[in-house]
C-alpha cells in the first residue's frame, strides 16, 4: 500500500468470523438445522437444557472443519478436544456454552485474498468449533426467548491481526465467504446470520512493534457497512491519541464493544469492560475428544472441490478475464457456476462474463435484484452471445433483447427474436443488396481509402449499411456483399 | 414375597405362580403400611404400576415374550427420569418437573418388563451422604429408624432393605450407592464408568456420576446390570461395548486370587470397624484368597479432590437451573436478574448452594490453576497408583465407610460429613467398578460394609467375589426385624 491516508499512523484490525454450518441437524443434538420455522419448533431437549440431557457430537460439522482446515491450509491437531464456557443469559439453554478455548481442531492457516494487483496471505490464528445460542426476541411487555437457533453448529475463525485497512478487512471477509460457499460449508447468508463478524480494530505508529488497546465492533451484517464501521473506529482513535499526546495508551482508548447502527451509520458504544470476562473454562466432561487420524485429514483434502482463489487463476488464465472481472464471479460460487453454465452453451468467456457482470448486472442496479434470483437461465444468455456471434443478430438489438430478457425472466431469446420482427434480422441478400449499392454510391472516398489498405473504411462502409436499415441486416451478409463489390 | 429375590420372582411370574398383578398389590400395600415409618418413598407410582401389572399379566397369558425382569418392582432414585412423571431430585426447584423424555435405564428396565413402582427420596441434586438434604424429608435407616440410611441414594437402599422391592437404582459420584448400601446393610453396585448410560440421570459430576443397582443378592445385581448395561448413542461417555452375560458367570472358585489391601490407609479405623474388616480378609483366605499388602496412600487426597472436581462439574451442570424454561420461577422477581437470583435462591437448599459457590470459586480465575487444574493432576496420579496396585493383585478390598450409620442430626460439621466417602470416592475418580457388599454387623443393628474395587470392565469379575463371599457369610439374609413381616390383603 502506497500513502495511507492515516499520515504515520497504521491501522490494526483483526476479523473474528462466525459461520454456521449447513449440516442437518444442530451440533449437539438431532434437531434440525433450519432457518426461519416457527419460533421454538427445532429444538430437543439438548437444546432447551433438560435437566438430564447429553450432547452428542455432530460428526458432519466435524467433516467441514476439517474441509476448512484443508482449503486454508491450517495445521489440523489429531487430538481437539471441547471446554465449557460459563456464563448466564436466557439464550443459553444450559448458560455455558460448549466451545473449544484451548485446544482446537484447526491451528494457523492462510486466506490468499488479491488486492490492487498484488497476493496478500491473511493470516489465521486459528478455527473452532462450538455452538450457537439462541434468540432474544423483545415485546411490549416481555422478552421472548426462541431456541431454534440455539446448539446451532458454528465454526468461529479468528484471524490474525494482520488487516490494515478497512478495504483489507472486507477482502479477508469475501474470501472466507467464498471459501465457505465453494466448501458448501455454509450458506454464508448475512441477512439471516448465518455470516456474522466482529472486528478488533486498534491503531499504532508505524514505528511501534506492539499492539495497543484494542476495540470490538459486532453487529455487522453487510461488508460495506464493516468497512464503514472500522474506518469510523480508526479515525476515532488516532485522533484521541492525537489529542492525548502525552498520555498513555490505555487511558486514551479503553477497551469496550461498540455496535454498529446501519441506519445513522454510528458506532454506539455498548459497553467499557474494565477486565475481561472471566468464563471459567475447563474441559466439558460430556464429550470425548476428537481423535482423528492422518489418513481420515488426508482422505477429506484429496476430495476438496476447486477453491475461490484456484477458480480466479483459472479464470486469468485460462479464460483471459480482467482481474476485476475475474474476482467478482469468483466470489459469489453461485455467480461463477452460473457464467460457467452459461459459457458451456457458447465458448466465448470474455463476452459471456460482460454480459453477465456488466450489460445484466446493470439492468438489475435499480431493482436491487440480483441476475442470480430474476429467473433468467444461464443457459440463455450463453444463447444470446451464441446468436451475436455467429452474426444471427447485431450487438445493438442483442441489447433489446436483453430488455426483454429481463422484463420476461424465463423466456428463451430466440423466442423473443423470433416474436419480434424488429430483431429479426433481414438476411435476404436481395433486400439488401440495392442498400450497399446505395452506400457505396454515396461513399467513393471510403471506396479509394479501402483500396488504399485503410481497413476503417470498411468498417465504416458496414456502418452507413447497418444505419440505412435501422441495424436489422444481417452483419454476415452485409460483410460478405460490400467485400464482393469492392473486388 | 418379600424376603424373594428378584430373579426368583422373575421366575415365579413366568411359571405362573404368581400373577404381575398380586405382586403389585402386594407391593404397594407393604409401602403403603410401612413406609411412613421410614420415608423411603417420595412418589409412589401406583397407579402406573398396577397398569403395566395388568398389561403384563395379558402378555404372559398371550404367551408374549417376558424379560429378564418381568414381573419384578423397582424403585428408581428421583433423579433419574420416567417419561410424563415427576423427577424432583429432592429440590423444591424441580417441584413440578415432569420429564419429557425416559432415562435410558428406567427404558431399559421397562422393556424387559420390570414394574417401575416409585420415585425414592434422595439428597438434593444428590450432594450430601445422609439423605438428609432433601427438601422434602429425612429418610431413616430400616435398622435403625433413628439413624440415616446414607447417601445420596438412601431412599433407594432403605426400601430395599425394607424389603418393599428387591432391587432400586441409585446413582453414585462419591459413593452415593455403595455408602447407603452398606449402611443398610444390602449390595450396592457402582459400574466401571461408561458402563451404564447416563442419558436421563439428572448430572451432578459428570465425569464421576454412575447409574447402579441395589439388591439383597448378588445375583440380582448382576442380573439388573445385564439389563442396564449397555451402550447408549444418546451418552457419548458410554462405552461402546457389547453387553455382557454377567448372571452367567457368577460361580467361580478364588483359590489362589489375589487381593489387595492397603493396610496402612486403614490404621486409622476405629477399633469395631477394623475388626470387622479384619474379620471378612478371614473369610477370603478360607475360600482360597491370599491378602496382600498394597499401597493406596493417595487415597488420602480423596475427599479434598473430589470436593473440588465435583463441585466445578456440578456448578455448571446446576446452572440450567435458572428459572427461564422449567422448574422454579420466583413469584417476586421483577428483572432478569432477580429471576436468576430469587429462583435459585429459594430454589436450592443451603447444601447446594454452598457446592455451587465452591465449585464456581474453584473455576474462577487467578484460582483455577492451584484448584482445578492441581486437583486434575493428583487424578491422573490416583488413577496411575491404582494400576500400579492392580499389577499386584485381582480386585482390592476396604470398608466401604470408616463407621456404620450415625444418628439423623448427629453429624453438623460438613467437612466431617464429607469424610465419610474418603473410601468411596477413589472408584469414581478412576471410574472403577465397585461395590458395597453386607460384612455384618458392627454394633447391635448397624450393619457395615465390605467394597471391593476391580479394574475398570472387570465387573464380571467383582460379582464372583462378591457372590463367593455372600455364599460364604450369608450376611445378605438378614431382615431388619421391624420390617419382617408379610402384609395380608
Amino acid at each position: 500500500m502506497t500513502d495511507t491516508p492515516y499520515r504515520d499512523w497504521e491501522p490494526v484490525i483483526g476479523l473474528e468470523i462466525h459461520v454456521q454450518l449447513n449440516t442437518k441437524s444442530k451440533l449437539f443434538s438431532a434437531a434440525p438445522n433450519r432457518f426461519g420455522d416457527e419460533p421454538n419448533t427445532n429444538i430437543s431437549i439438548v437444546c432447551t437444557g433438560q435437566p438430564g440431557s447429553l450432547p452428542v457430537l455432530n460428526k458432519e460439522a466435524v467433516r467441514k472443519a476439517i474441509q476448512l482446515g484443508c482449503a486454508v491450509q491450517a495445521e489440523i491437531p489429531l487430538f481437539s478436544k471441547f471446554d465449557r464456557k460459563s456464563y448466564f443469559y436466557p439464550d443459553s439453554p444450559r448458560n455455558f456454552q460448549i466451545t473449544q478455548f484451548d485446544q482446537p481442531i484447526i491451528v494457523g492457516g492462510s486466506v490468499p485474498v488479491e488486492i490492487d494487483g498484488h497476493i496478500k496471505y491473511f493470516q489465521l490464528h486459528h478455527a473452532h468449533l462450538e455452538d450457537d445460542a439462541g434468540m432474544l426476541k423483545h415485546f411490549s411487555s416481555f422478552a421472548g426467548v426462541d431456541y431454534n437457533r440455539a446448539g446451532l453448529p458454528l465454526i468461529e475463525i479468528v484471524s490474525e491481526p494482520c488487516i490494515h485497512s478497512p478495504k483489507e478487512a472486507s477482502a479477508y471477509a469475501m474470501a472466507i465467504k467464498a471459501i465457505m460457499q465453494y466448501l458448501d460449508a455454509s450458506d454464508c447468508n448475512m441477512e439471516e446470520g448465518s455470516l456474522r463478524f466482529d472486528c478488533n480494530v486498534s491503531v499504532r505508529k508505524k514505528t511501534e512493534k506492539g499492539l495497543r488497546p484494542k476495540v470490538e465492533i459486532k453487529n455487522l451484517n453487510s461488508f460495506y457497512n464493516m468497512e464503514i464501521a472500522i474506518e469510523n473506529e480508526i479515525r476515532r482513535q488516532i485522533r484521541a491519541y492525537e489529542s492525548h499526546p502525552n498520555e498513555h495508551p490505555k487511558n486514551v482508548v479503553k477497551s469496550g464493544t461498540f455496535r454498529f447502527d446501519p441506519d445513522r451509520k454510528e458506532n454506539i458504544l455498548m459497553r467499557q469492560k474494565e477486565e475481561a470476562d472471566d468464563y471459567r473454562y475447563f474441559p466439558e466432561p460430556d464429550l470425548p475428544p476428537i481423535v482423528l487420524t492422518t489418513s481420515e485429514i488426508e482422505e477429506i483434502r484429496a476430495s476438496l472441490p476447486e477453491l475461490p482463489f484456484e477458480r480466479l487463476t483459472r479464470y486469468r488464465t485460462q479464460y483471459q478475464l480482467p482481474d476485476n472481472t475475474a474476482q467478482l464471479l469468483v466470489d459469489d460460487k453461485r455467480l461463477a457456476d452460473y457464467f460457467e453454465e452459461a459459457s458451456s452453451v457458447y465458448s466465448q468467456p470474455k463476452t459471456i462474463a460482460n454480459w453477465i457482470t456488466v450489460e445484466f448486472a446493470g439492468r438489475f442496479k435499480e431493482s436491487g435484484k440480483s441476475l442470480l434470483d430474476s429467473g433468467i437461465l444461464a443457459f440463455h444468455i450463453g444463447k444470446l452471445v451464441e446468436l451475436i456471434e455467429t452474426g444471427k443478430i447485431t450487438g445493438k438489438i442483442a441489447k433489446s433483447v436483453a430488455d426483454d430478457m429481463v422484463a420476461h425472466p424465463g423466456k428463451d431469446p430466440e423466442h423473443i427474436i423470433k416474436e419480434n420482427p424488429d430483431y429479426q434480422p433481414i438476411d435476404d441478400t436481395s433486400s439488401i443488396e440495392p442498400l450497399v449499392d446505395q452506400v457505396l454510391a454515396a461513399n467513393p472516398q471510403s471506396i479509394a481509402d479501402y483500396k488504399e489498405g485503410k481497413k476503417r473504411a470498411f468498417d465504416f462502409l458496414v456502418g452507413q449499411v447497418m444505419k440505412l436499415c435501422k441495424g436489422k441486416a444481417s452483419p454476415a451478409i452485409v460483410n460478405e456483399l460490400l467485400n464482393k463489390k469492392l473486388q | 414375597m418379600h424376603r424373594l429375590p428378584a430373579h426368583i420372582l422373575r421366575d415365579l411370574f413366568c411359571k405362573g405362580e404368581i400373577s404381575a398383578e398380586q405382586i403389585a398389590e402386594t407391593t404397594l400395600k407393604r409401602i403403603q403400611a410401612h413406609d411412613h415409618q421410614i420415608g423411603a418413598f417420595l412418589n409412589l407410582l401406583s397407579e402406573r404400576t398396577r397398569h403395566q401389572a395388568l398389561k403384563l399379566d395379558e402378555k404372559r397369558k398371550k404367551g408374549g415374550r417376558l424379560g429378564k425382569l418381568a414381573g419384578v418392582p423397582i424403585a428408581i432414585k428421583d433423579n433419574m427420569h420416567i417419561e410424563g412423571e415427576i423427577t424432583t431430585c429432592a429440590s423444591k426447584f424441580l417441584e413440578n418437573y415432569r420429564a419429557p423424555y425416559s432415562a435410558t435405564v428406567t427404558q431399559l428396565l421397562e422393556e424387559e418388563d420390570a414394574l417401575l413402582i416409585g420415585k425414592t427420596n434422595l439428597d438434593e441434586f444428590a450432594m450430601g451422604s445422609s439423605t438428609e438434604n432433601s427438601a422434602y424429608h429425612k429418610t431413616k435407616n430400616p435398622w435403625d429408624l433413628s439413624c440415616t440410611p446414607g447417601g445420596s441414594s438412601g431412599g433407594s437402599a432403605a426400601a430395599v432393605a425394607a424389603r418393599f422391592c428387591p432391587l432400586a437404582l441409585g446413582s453414585d459420584t462419591g459413593g452415593s450407592i455403595r455408602q447407603p448400601a452398606a449402611f443398610c446393610g444390602i449390595v450396592g453396585y457402582k459400574p466401571t464408568y461408561g458402563r451404564v448410560s447416563r442419558y436421563g440421570l439428572v448430572a451432578f459430576a459428570s465425569s464421576l456420576d454412575q447409574i447402579g443397582p441395589f439388591s439383597n443378592y448378588v445375583a440380582d445385581t448382576a442380573l439388573v446390570m445385564e439389563v442396564i448395561g449397555r451402550h447408549c448413542k444418546n451418552d457419548s461417555t458410554s462405552l461402546n461395548i457389547p453387553q455382557e452375560p454377567y448372571s452367567k458367570n457368577l460361580s467361580h472358585s478364588l483359590e489362589g486370587a489375589l487381593i489387595g489391601v492397603p493396610w496402612r490407609f486403614l490404621e486409622e479405623l476405629p477399633e469395631k470397624s477394623k475388626q470387622n474388616f479384619a474379620d471378612s480378609m478371614e473369610t477370603f483366605k478360607r475360600l482360597g484368597a491370599t491378602i496382600i499388602d498394597i499401597d493406596l496412600d493417595i487415597l488420602k487426597y480423596s475427599v479434598q479432590i473430589y470436593y473440588v472436581l465435583a463441585t466445578a462439574e456440578a456448578s455448571t451442570n446446576l446452572a440450567r437451573f435458572d428459572g427461564i424454561r422449567y422448574g422454579k420461577r420466583s413469584s417476586r422477581a421483577t428483572t432478569l436478574d432477580e429471576v436468576y437470583d430469587f429462583s435459585r435462591q429459594e430454589g436450592f437448599g443451603p447444601e447446594v448452594k454452598k457446592r455451587i459457590l465452591l465449585g464456581t470459586y474453584v473455576l474462577s480465575s487467578g484460582y483455577k490453576d492451584a484448584y482445578y487444574q492441581k486437583a486434575q493432576k493428583v487424578r491422573t496420579l490416583m488413577i496411575k497408583k491404582f494400576q500400579e496396585a492392580f499389577q499386584q493383585c485381582q480386585m482390592i478390598a476396604i470398608p466401604t465407610s470408616p463407621i456404620s450409620t450415625f444418628p439423623i442430626g448427629s453429624i453438623q460439621d460438613p467437612l466431617q460429613m464429607y469424610l465419610q466417602d474418603i473410601f468411596t470416592i477413589g472408584a469414581n475418580i478412576a471410574g472403577l467398578p465397585a461395590i458395597s457388599i453386607p460384612s455384618g454387623f458392627i454394633e447391635d443393628k448397624r450393619p457395615f460394609g465390605l467394597q471391593l474395587i476391580a479394574p475398570q470392565l472387570h465387573d464380571t469379575k467383582i460379582f464372583q467375589f462378591a457372590h463367593a463371599f455372600e455364599m460364604k457369610t450369608k450376611y445378605n439374609q438378614a431382615i431388619p426385624p421391624s420390617f419382617d413381616d408379610e402384609v395380608h390383603s
